[in-house]
């Protein structure tokens, strides 16, 4: 057979002159630019596409929009491979690779077809009948096998070479479909002076107008108002892109296809995410042709009446030649009339016993053969339709065909308002839903609000852009609405499943879900369209059910003997077509993936050794290479160190929060745990934060800078969270406290020099400084300048040690960090990373982030004295409630290894010894080190309060590594208990 | 950068930070109004420019001061009844930006119209860049400021040359 040996030789809106090469399952075939990969495909002769989701089922292409849900292609090889692509949305281009899915060894010969002869057993519930036995885990093992059956594409693993873009767009008036009412809308908004952005699929405008023959008469109105859009340079006219979803706030979610035909992309993106936020919002996003139920209706061959009529006249294939157009409304017979037109043999099965006199004179001219009161109870056929069964008033019939064209009415498109939480409101006029009532900026225009015709949609479209349009203030001259008759009548609805066959008659194509399993599910109790759509898995394909929605409706409605209202709709979510993950991320992978931090300290650490550790957004040096061959050696080498010289930290990454204002003590006192009213200025204190419900939120130290200025640290991970709880309480618990919280994280670098030879190196590096124990004492604040900047100290200790945090202006982070280590070097200053920090600090017994954790109170981590009688603060009441005073509550111990050459491991579970170690155990290791002061492992654990007592024997269980180890429960606080350290 | 259409270049952005308290704040305007020798502008999103800086009000209450490149801070002496200032000279690095094909390098960066009046020439938003909080200024037809905060700048100078290309 040649190649497009279907292709009529003159009409449709392909370009004969650009020929386009693409393969399908391997099969090199020839399409025009301007076709669709199922246009080109039917042009070829090409009938079988697919193969269904459960029984394998031969499958062809049924639409020729978004709506399909047979179809579906694996497109691009290797990185670009993309899988589950409607054949009907994929714009052809030269080099085009796509393949069908869900079948082995091949489309033809799918050795899975066989799951048609199980379908008796295969019925909706079927897996959760059958799989959950005999133990609770058996459905783990059968899972796999099933997800092998079963299915779709597969995506590639290879790294995809494309580049995807996000952006954001604004709009006064955002027109999301580029049909006739959208384009009226478009023009009429336009016209009225505000910006539009009119948002169309496809990569044509004109919706169901490109099923009009290409001479006509919509045509010439179709070229004529594009033209008009185009020359306005207000309007965005956006082909290849899909709203596939609407937000908060008139954020509409936008994807954009790069134009495939063009064949130098260079830099350009694959995919476009854009966030388009609109003032208002104009729904035409027209209406589904709705399917008919009967045996067998799933065959290669079967067609919406619509799309036969847009591969027709759109691409100038004519997809059968002996063609039965089943229906019940005036629609379809103009496909009929077309197809006829083309020199296909017609006949029409109208399900109406009285058909309109002037339909009948018109097939009469076209050759049409007319059934009255007739529809089709059966297929025939393989993998293309052969003959139909038909039922009329003289009883069943058979004929043959190669082609078989439904329409049951139409279903308004009302996906996008469904998001927006707009219930769908039925329409009995119509025999359908149409979105309930709008906000004041949103509008529906056209098929989507019920309005079928062509000039009905135009002045439909033209009244919804004027209004939108008005709606953002921009009330200019009103144009003449354009006017568009092409003599529909109106469509009749089909709001029943008819009798069929003893062959599967299908409802949700995709999904498999049939009239059985409606009923199956009906008689078991799963009336709701909600649990008959879990039950059945009804809708829950990748087309989200487009065709499959109203005649599952319909046939639940039938069962219940309800109206089709009374049954209900089912909830639509975005997306409205699926979108790729990669998409959405956009530029945001890699080294974008997310934001960085670095510290003004950075570039030193990058060229003196450092292996750097992302701490949150943070990057941060976890070791330096010139301490030891890895990590655990340079950890102890580093901590050693700290201990016995002095050592050198970059602690710049601690939340820095300025805190002022005539209350501001008053507000210190009520959001920590304990006071700091009374705080001499230039003295700093450590505090600790509980949340409402008296789990502790964080910790850090706040010093008096002046009466009412104060200078708070938080921990790293919670900067953020402290500085939003903080402009929260003062926002909305207590407005009338006059203080102002400012982060100034990154005005300052920060250093910490720890160890007994700090005090001396202060004195070499600052020698203008009086920094002796009476001029600053632990705890205490010294102000002044370096290099003409502020600078501050506080001699605090996270380590245990003597110790100094050195704050200055943060351009200067990296010099003043270069003379400390410059002035430290006679004393053995070295740097140190965050693994010696986490081990200095367990050794000293000092809670962090492991331990404050989100479900410990003060109580539980020994800090209770902190607050001792206080009251007033965040927190203070429920960290008394009765649960947090249980004796088996956890609450922080030391541990220490008991067994030499054996190590704690962070994560731990700890169980009584002799205890079998299952389940949670009595608690959990939270943080370790190995300590050189204690030469063993040593960490800090939770332990349940009546098994804690110090001197105790527990056992620490790994499982991840099948590790259990012996270790002594112990005071927290390792080394120097009574802090003599702190002062030496 | 790719695009020849677009530059984007990077300084030091000291800034002062002033906040009067509810209930005073009329008070509080009309002090610093005179103490700065300026009016200061109305409501949020808006600037004036004074000598060697500018005035920008980001917040109901708070102003920030700007200062030009190289210019001396303005002597600030707030009453503490009336509100409080802080300096963050060093917090901040200002993004310089300019050139015929900055809207479309933006429209890939913050979520701020372009074309709205709320972005025109001398006005100020607040918004966010690959989550990281940031303050947009327009400063031309075809130009504009963006003040970050220093820890992220080298990420968010990345982001905005690989939006560039």
């Amino acid at each position: 057979m040649s190649s497009n040996h279907k292709r009529l030789s003159m009409g449709g809106r392909i370009d004969r002159e650009q020929p386009v090469d693409f393969t399908f399952d391997g099969r090199k075939l020839a399409g025009y630019r301007g076709d669709t990969l199922a246009s080109a495909l039917l042009a070829n002769g090409v009938t079988l596409v697919g193969r269904s989701f459960k029984y394998h089922r031969p499958r062809g292409i049924f639409s020729a929009g978004p709506e399909e849900p047979n179809a579906l292609v694996t497109l691009g090889i290797a990185g670009r491979r993309e899988p589950n692509l409607p054949a009907t949305t994929l714009e052809l281009a030269d080099g085009m690779v796509a393949e069908s899915q869900n079948r082995w060894p091949s489309l033809a010969f799918d050795v899975q077809s066989a799951n048609g002869l199980l379908a008796p057993f295969l019925s909706a519930g079927f897996y959760y009948k059958t799989f959950m036995g005999p133990t609770r885990r058996a459905w783990m093992f059968y899972e796999h096998f099933i997800r092998k059956a079963a299915g779709l594409g597969r995506a590639g693993t290879d790294p995809d070479p494309d580049r995807y873009e996000v952006r954001h767009a604004f709009a006064d008036v955002a027109i999301i479909g580029g049909g006739p009412a959208g384009l009226s809308a478009a023009r009429a908004a336009a016209a009225a002076g505000a910006r539009v952005a009119l948002i169309e699929q496809d990569f044509l405008l004109g919706g169901q107008l490109l099923a009009e023959p290409s001479d006509s008469a919509a045509a010439a109105w179709l070229r004529q108002t594009e033209a008009e859009l185009e020359s306005s340079e207000t309007v965005a006219l956006m082909k290849r892109t899909t709203a596939f979803g609407i937000y908060d706030g008139n954020v509409i979610g936008l994807v954009e296809q790069r134009d495939p035909t063009n064949r130098q992309p260079v830099g350009e993106a694959r995919q476009t995410f854009t966030m388009l936020r609109a003032r208002s919002i104009v729904f035409a996003t027209g209406a589904i042709e709705r399917p008919m139920v009967f045996s067998n209706n799933d065959r290669p061959g079967v067609m919406l009446a619509s799309a036969a009529r847009t591969y027709l006249n759109r691409f100038a294939v004519l997809p059968g030649k002996k063609i039965i157009v089943a229906t019940s409304n005036d629609g379809a017979w103009r496909t009929a009339f077309d197809l006829a037109a083309a020199g296909a043999e017609v006949t029409v099965a109208d399900l109406r016993a009285s058909l309109p006199a002037a339909l009948v004179a018109e097939a009469a001219q076209f050759g049409v053969v007319v059934r009255a009161a007739t529809h089709i109870v059966d297929l025939r056929g393989g993998h293309a339709v052969r003959r139909a069964t038909l039922n009329g008033p003289d009883g069943q019939s058979e004929a043959a065909c190669d082609l078989v064209c439904v329409s049951g009415g139409w279903s308004p498109t009302v996906h996008l308002t469904s998001h927006l939480g707009i219930k769908p409101a039925y329409r009995d006029d119509i025999g359908g839903f149409v979105p309930g009532a709008f906000a004041a900026d949103r509008f529906g225009a056209g098929s989507m609000m019920g309005a079928y015709s062509t000039a009905g949609a135009i002045e439909d479209g033209h009244r919804a852009g004027t209004q939108a349009a008005s709606f953002c203030g921009k009330s200019g001259p009103a144009p003449t609405p354009s006017k568009l008759d092409l003599g529909e009548t109106a469509a009749a609805q089909l709001r029943e499943v008819l009798p069929a066959g003893r062959g599967k008659a299908f409802v949700d194509f995709q999904m498999d879900v049939t009239t059985g399993d409606i009923e199956l599910a009906h008689r078991e109790g799963y009336e709701s369209v909600e649990h008959l759509k879990r039950y059945t898995t009804l809708g829950m394909g990748t087309d989200q059910g487009k065709t499959s929605n109203f005649p599952a409706l319909a046939a639940m409605a039938t069962l219940r003997n309800a109206t089709i209202p009374e049954t209900g709709a089912t909830t639509f979510r975005p997306p409205y077509t699926p979108v790729a993950i990669g998409t959405l991320a956009g530029r945001a992978i890699g080294h974008h993936f997310k934001p960085i931090r670095r510290t003004p300290m950075h570039d030193w650490h990058m060229t003196n050794g450092a292996e750097m550790l992302e701490v949150g957004l943070w990057m941060r040096p976890y070791f330096y290479k010139q301490s030891g061959r890895d990590v655990n050696e340079a950890y102890v080498a580093e901590m050693r160190n700290a201990r016995q010289a002095a050592s050198l930290m970059d602690i710049s990454t601690l939340g820095k929060i300025d805190v002022q204002g005539p209350d501001a003590a008053i507000f210190l006192d009520r959001v920590y745990a304990n006071g700091f009213a009374k705080l001499p200025v230039g003295r700093a204190r450590y505090g600790v934060m509980l949340r409402d419900d008296g789990i502790v939120f964080d910790d850090g130290t706040t010093t008096r800078l002046a009466e009412n200025r104060f200078f708070m640290t938080t921990s790293t991970a919670k900067a953020a969270d402290v500085l939003s709880r903080l402009e929260f309480l003062l926002d909305t618990a207590w407005p009338d406290l006059r203080v102002a919280v400012t982060s100034v994280s990154d005005e300052w670098a920060a250093m910490s020099v720890a160890g007994p030879k700090s005090r001396a190196i202060l004195s070499a590096a600052f020698p203008a400084l009086d920094v002796s124990d009476a001029a600053l004492a632990h705890m205490g604040l010294l102000e002044s300048e370096w290099r003409g900047r502020a600078l501050r100290i506080l001699r605090l200790s996270y380590s245990g040690e003597r110790a100094y945090e050195i704050y200055v202006g943060a351009t200067a982070g990296e010099q003043l960090w270069s003379r400390l280590l410059e002035a430290g070097r006679p004393f053995d200053l070295k740097p140190y990373g965050v693994e010696a920090l986490g081990a200095l600090r367990v050794e000293k017994g000092h809670v962090a982030g492991p331990e404050i954790d989100g479900r410990t109170t003060l109580d539980d981590l020994g800090l209770g004295r902190m607050a001792g009688k206080r009251t007033g603060f965040v927190g203070d009441v429920l960290r008394r409630r009765p649960a947090f005073q249980a004796p088996d509550r956890q609450r922080l111990v030391g541990l220490e290894c008991i067994e030499e050459g054996k190590r704690l491991r962070g994560g731990a579970i700890l169980f009584l010894p002799g205890e079998k170690p299952y389940g949670h155990g009595r608690g959990r290791v939270t943080s370790v080190t190995f300590s050189p002061e204690r030469g063993r492992y040593v960490g800090l654990a939770l332990l349940a309060g009546d098994v804690a007592s110090e001197g105790s024997e527990i056992v620490a269980v790994y499982p991840m590594k099948t590790e259990t180890v012996r270790a002594r429960i112990v005071s927290p606080v390792f080394l120097d208990p009574q802090g003599e350290r702190l002062h030496g | 950068m790719a695009s020849p259409d677009f530059s984007l270049s990077v300084a030091d952005c000291p800034l002062i930070q002033v906040e009067g308290w509810d209930g005073t704040l009329g008070q509080f305007e009309s002090s610093l109004s005179t103490s700065l020798g300026t009016k200061l502008p109305a409501s949020v999103g808006e600037t004036v420019r004074h000598k060697g800086f500018l005035v920008i009000r980001v917040a109901p209450r708070r102003l920030w001061l700007a200062l030009d490149d190289g210019a001396q801070a303005p002597s600030l002496a707030v009453d503490p009844d009336l509100g409080c200032s802080v300096s963050l000279d060093e917090g901040r690095v200002r993004f310089r930006m300019a050139g015929a094909d900055i809207a479309r390098v933006l429209s890939k960066c913050i979520a701020v119209d372009w074309r709205a009046s709320a972005a025109a020439p001398g006005r100020a938003v607040l918004t966010s860049l690959h989550h990281v909080p940031v303050l947009f200024l327009r400063t031309g037809e075809t130009a504009c400021e963006l003040m970050v905060p220093r820890s992220f700048s080298r990420s968010l100078s990345d982001w905005i040359a690989d939006a560039a290309k």
